[in-house]
């Protein structure tokens, strides 16, 4: 064969395999059956999302909570853009007392397997998650029917009765009124007991349950493949047969499948830039919802500095949180004037009531009131990309404003997210980036977790009025008493300032033209319900 | 003196036996480096959730509160019986994703080579064969170029170039989700999965989503090839046999192609072998830029999640193949040259 020969045989095999991929690899073909009801198309998710453990006992990340939502029931759930629980695999939960709960499962639930659903199994899936006590696992969450024993972790004796079949009885270990949306959370997933062993995680792909959909396929880092389940019988049936989930590990080829087709929605995480540039675009639709990602920046009050309250008052008077939205995050994310974010029972914007606009007087007055000397020298620390790349922006922005207020001297300072934690416990800042993901729906988990003792963060602040606060709210019965306790613990915030709200995200979902029902699901509790979605054509 | 016959055995015996000091070596470095960094597995997945008390419980639960040597030993225990143990931040077995993503990484390399070959062979010979003209600098800055541009912006320029002429063609991954459902898994390479199932869509597809990585990977290859051919050619060239066939009247170009091109093309061969460590580190970068579902992948996953098991298991697998690539490559060239062997 001559050599002209050879390039005109080399060229047609690569028309005729471009033509064969034409023909078949398209994303948006059909692939299995099942899905009982379900008419959508199938469609395809893009996120930067990872997946820790498909077993509800194993994880304690969003991108596995999200597959597990969609996998399993819980007994209660949230809907979309509510707040409060309402009933999933249970027609009802309710207090009886702020230590007890009393859940009526629906009759008749079968698990995708066929297998009935029963209390047995919901009593079970409680006590394998604690006793599992996976390290990456979520069963810190289920402190309040736990045995309280870091060794021997299980179920505390009586903590869950199962007087019949359809009843399920909590007895809390403390006064609770949490619980019932701990029990919307992931990690009440209800396992089917014949299926999930007692003592370790059952494989990936061999999980099932009894939600809107199961899963069909599943390869780690790669991609999951959701079918509609046909003994589903809940009220979250599935519009689509198929969902495919593909999994990136960055977000510029997130973006470029998004914008070219390749995949239907993407969802977590495109950069602020990204997303302007994708609106500004106009090949697909950019939703907005509601978020509750929350940043905010800490005091580490063990560092002189700091230690003085006004200095802390002097900050937080500075602080230019719109500026902070517009510079750092191009207008994508909301200033936050409360550690609570808008939207749940209780929040108060105290730190708005209190400080009112950025004022470089004000804080200086406090400052003099005090007899601080200025400028205040001050170290900021951040960790540039755990946070994502805008990080560094908002660190810049903030120490702009108070060094241009005269009355600072900042420096910022940066980690890797490993030795940042680290850092920041041993007092290299006397100012740190923060942010938080809620567990559940409920403003004490925006609080609890910050202001009892010191916080997770370890940043020294102590109040025994803001214990009790916490403690008489967690057990108070009386809606309106309970949002007025938490309102005071946000004015005590906004008074002692052991941290500054920053701002508030919002949930954002990327959309070819051809999508329905992605606003729909875009709430704070960033759940993706995939049976609300479908897709045209 | 001239070697025995018995001295090849000899040779390959202790080029092998080198190879597990040499493991050792890699092993602990590996395993003190990780240690020493900041950080751990626990922090990396849920250090902003959790307190110093539950975050210590969680640390002992996977052992990573006794003594580093108890550590150390186990793991050097374990790797022994081919243990490689469970990743801590997902739980796979480490072996499974060798198995399971190892033929993403292979087919990409091979993608790669042949690319590098198909680029870097005809244009170092043409540069060898016109040295010092336009084409031969003209070719010697492109081998420079792309052996030295960062292999992520070379596959995202080749992505926008790509998109503006071809809208469609696929940017990221090693096929549709359609063709990874769709495709039964026989031997976890996806490539020959498909060929075995005779699906000519299912091939198609996947071929097309090799295009753009193995380009990328490939032109950093051929900048290496062509230099080294253009080398080899030029030496060759000026060979008594070239001009041996010069004088018998053949005509230059068959003189290039018969004589001076396959003889610079030995040493081009065992260069190749040698270059699979600069291929593998290649296609960590290209696998990242192009999402492609390989152990490059992988391997940048699990260092950012800090996970001690999983890399471990990983850079030692990345370790063997290029120790037992470079064996065999001193073989075949102590097979080649008997003075290797000294």
């Amino acid at each position: 064969m001559t050599r002209k020969r050879k390039l005109a045989a080399l060229v047609g095999a690569g028309a005729l395999l471009a033509s064969l991929s034409a023909c078949g690899g398209g994303d948006g073909g059909s692939g299995g059956g099942g899905g009982g009801g379900a008419t959508g198309a199938p469609w395809i998710l893009g996120t930067t999302e990872s997946i820790t453990a498909m077993d509800p006992a194993g994880s304690y990340d969003m991108g596995s909570w999200n597959m597990q939502y969609n996998i399993f029931q819980q007994l209660m759930t949230i809907p979309a853009n509510g707040s409060d629980p309402q009933g999933d695999a249970a027609q009802s939960c309710t207090y009886d007392d702020p230590k007890t709960i009393t859940c009526k499962l629906r009759p008749g639930l079968k698990f995708s397997n066929g297998d009935a659903l029963t209390s047995s199994d919901v009593k079970y899936s409680f006590q394998r998650n604690l006793e599992i006590a996976d390290p990456n696992g979520s069963s810190v969450l289920l402190g309040s029917i736990s045995n309280g024993d870091d060794k021997s972790p299980s179920l505390a004796d009586g903590a869950i009765e199962t007087p019949d079949d359809t009843t399920v009885v909590f007895h809390l270990n403390q006064p609770d009124l949490t619980f019932l949306k701990v029990l919307t959370t992931a990690t009440a997933s209800i396992v089917d007991e014949d299926v999930f062993p007692a003592d370790k995680l059952l494989a990936d792909d061999q999980v099932i349950g009894s939600g809107p959909f199961k899963l069909s396929q599943y390869k780690p880092g790669e991609q999951a493949v959701l079918e509609a389940n046909d003994n589903y019988s809940g009220d979250h049936a599935a519009k689509s047969k198929q969902v495919f989930v593909q999994y990136f590990n960055d977000p510029a080829p997130l973006k470029s499948a998004v914008e070219s087709g390749q995949v239907d929605v993407a969802w977590r995480t495109l950069s602020p830039t990204d997303l302007n540039s994708l609106q500004s675009g106009g090949k697909v639709d950019v939703i907005k919802g509601q978020g509750s990602e929350f940043r905010y920046w800490v005091f580490q009050l063990e560092n002189a500095a700091v230690k003085d309250k006004a200095t802390r008052q002097a900050v937080a008077q500075i602080i230019d949180r719109d500026a902070i939205a517009k510079n750092a995050y191009d207008g994508t994310v909301n200033p936050a004037y409360s550690i609570v974010p808008p939207g749940f029972a209780g929040q108060k914007d105290s730190f708005q009531a209190k400080y009112g606009a950025p004022d470089v007087a004000a804080a200086k007055k406090l400052l003099q009131s005090a007899g601080v000397k200025t400028p205040v020298k001050l170290t900021l620390g951040y960790t540039p990309t755990h946070y994502g790349p805008n990080a560094v922006d908002e660190a810049n922005e903030l120490a702009g404003e108070l060094n241009a207020s005269g009355l600072f001297d900042v420096k910022t300072a940066d980690a890797e997210w490993e030795q940042y934690q680290t850092l920041e416990k041993q007092g290299a800042y006397d100012l740190f980036m923060m942010g938080w993901y809620p567990d559940f729906l409920d403003a004490d988990n925006y609080l609890s977790p910050f202001l009892r003792d010191g916080g997770f963060f370890a940043n020294g602040y102590h109040s025994d009025q803001v214990n009790s606060l916490l403690d008489k709210e967690l057990a108070e019965t009386d809606q309106a008493t309970r949002e007025d306790e938490l309102g005071q613990l946000q004015d005590i915030v906004a008074e002692d300032v052991p941290l500054i709200p920053s701002w508030n995200g919002q949930n954002v979902a990327v959309a070819s033209k051809s999508m329905q029902g992605v606003g729909d699901t875009l709430d704070p509790t960033y759940i993706f319900r995939f049976w609300m979605i479908s897709k045209n054509g | 003196m001239a070697s025995s016959s018995g001295s090849l055995p000899r040779y390959i015996l202790v080029r092998l036996l080198l190879v597990i000091p040499m493991m050792w070596v890699l092993l602990t470095i590996v395993f003190f480096l990780l240690r020493v960094a900041p950080g751990d597995p626990v922090s990396a997945a849920v250090g902003g959730k959790l307190d110093a008390h539950a975050l210590a419980l969680r640390r002992a639960a996977l052992g990573l509160d006794r003594p580093l040597v108890v550590q150390y030993l186990e793991y050097l225990r374990n790797v022994a019986q081919f243990d490689f143990g469970h990743t801590i931040s997902d739980n796979r077995p480490v072996l499974d994703i060798i198995k399971d993503q190892g033929g993403a990484t292979l087919t990409l390399t091979l993608g790669a080579f042949l690319v590098a070959l198909l680029v870097g062979l005809p244009l170092g010979r043409l540069a060898g064969r016109r040295r010092d003209t336009a084409a031969d600098a003209g070719i010697r800055i492109f081998g420079v170029v792309s052996y030295a541009a960062p292999i992520f912006w070379v596959g995202i320029m080749l992505v926008v170039l790509v998109v503006k002429v071809f809208p469609g063609w696929p940017t990221y991954d090693i096929a549709s989700v359609v063709t990874k459902f769709t495709v039964p898994p026989r031997t976890h390479i996806l490539l020959l999965d498909a060929i075995l199932d005779g699906n000519g869509a299912a091939l198609g597809d996947i071929l097309k989503h090799h295009v753009l990585p193995c380009l990328t990977l490939g032109l950093l290859l051929s900048g290496v090839i062509i230099r080294l051919v253009r080398i080899n050619v030029i030496q060759a060239m000026k060979g008594d046999y070239v001009e041996a066939a010069r004088a018998r009247g053949i005509a230059e170009r068959h003189v290039v192609r018969r004589h001076a091109f396959r003889n610079a093309l030995v040493p081009v061969i065992t260069v190749i072998g040698l270059q699979i460590a600069l291929t593998l580190s290649g296609a960590i970068l290209t696998e990242r830029t192009f999402n492609w579902p390989g152990l490059g992948t992988e391997l940048v996953q699990y260092i950012t999640a800090r996970d001690y098991i999983a890399v471990q298991g990983l850079v030692t697998f990345f370790a063997v193949v290029v120790v037992l690539v470079s064996v065999v490559v001193d073989i075949i060239n102590a097979l080649v040259d008997p003075r290797v062997r000294y």
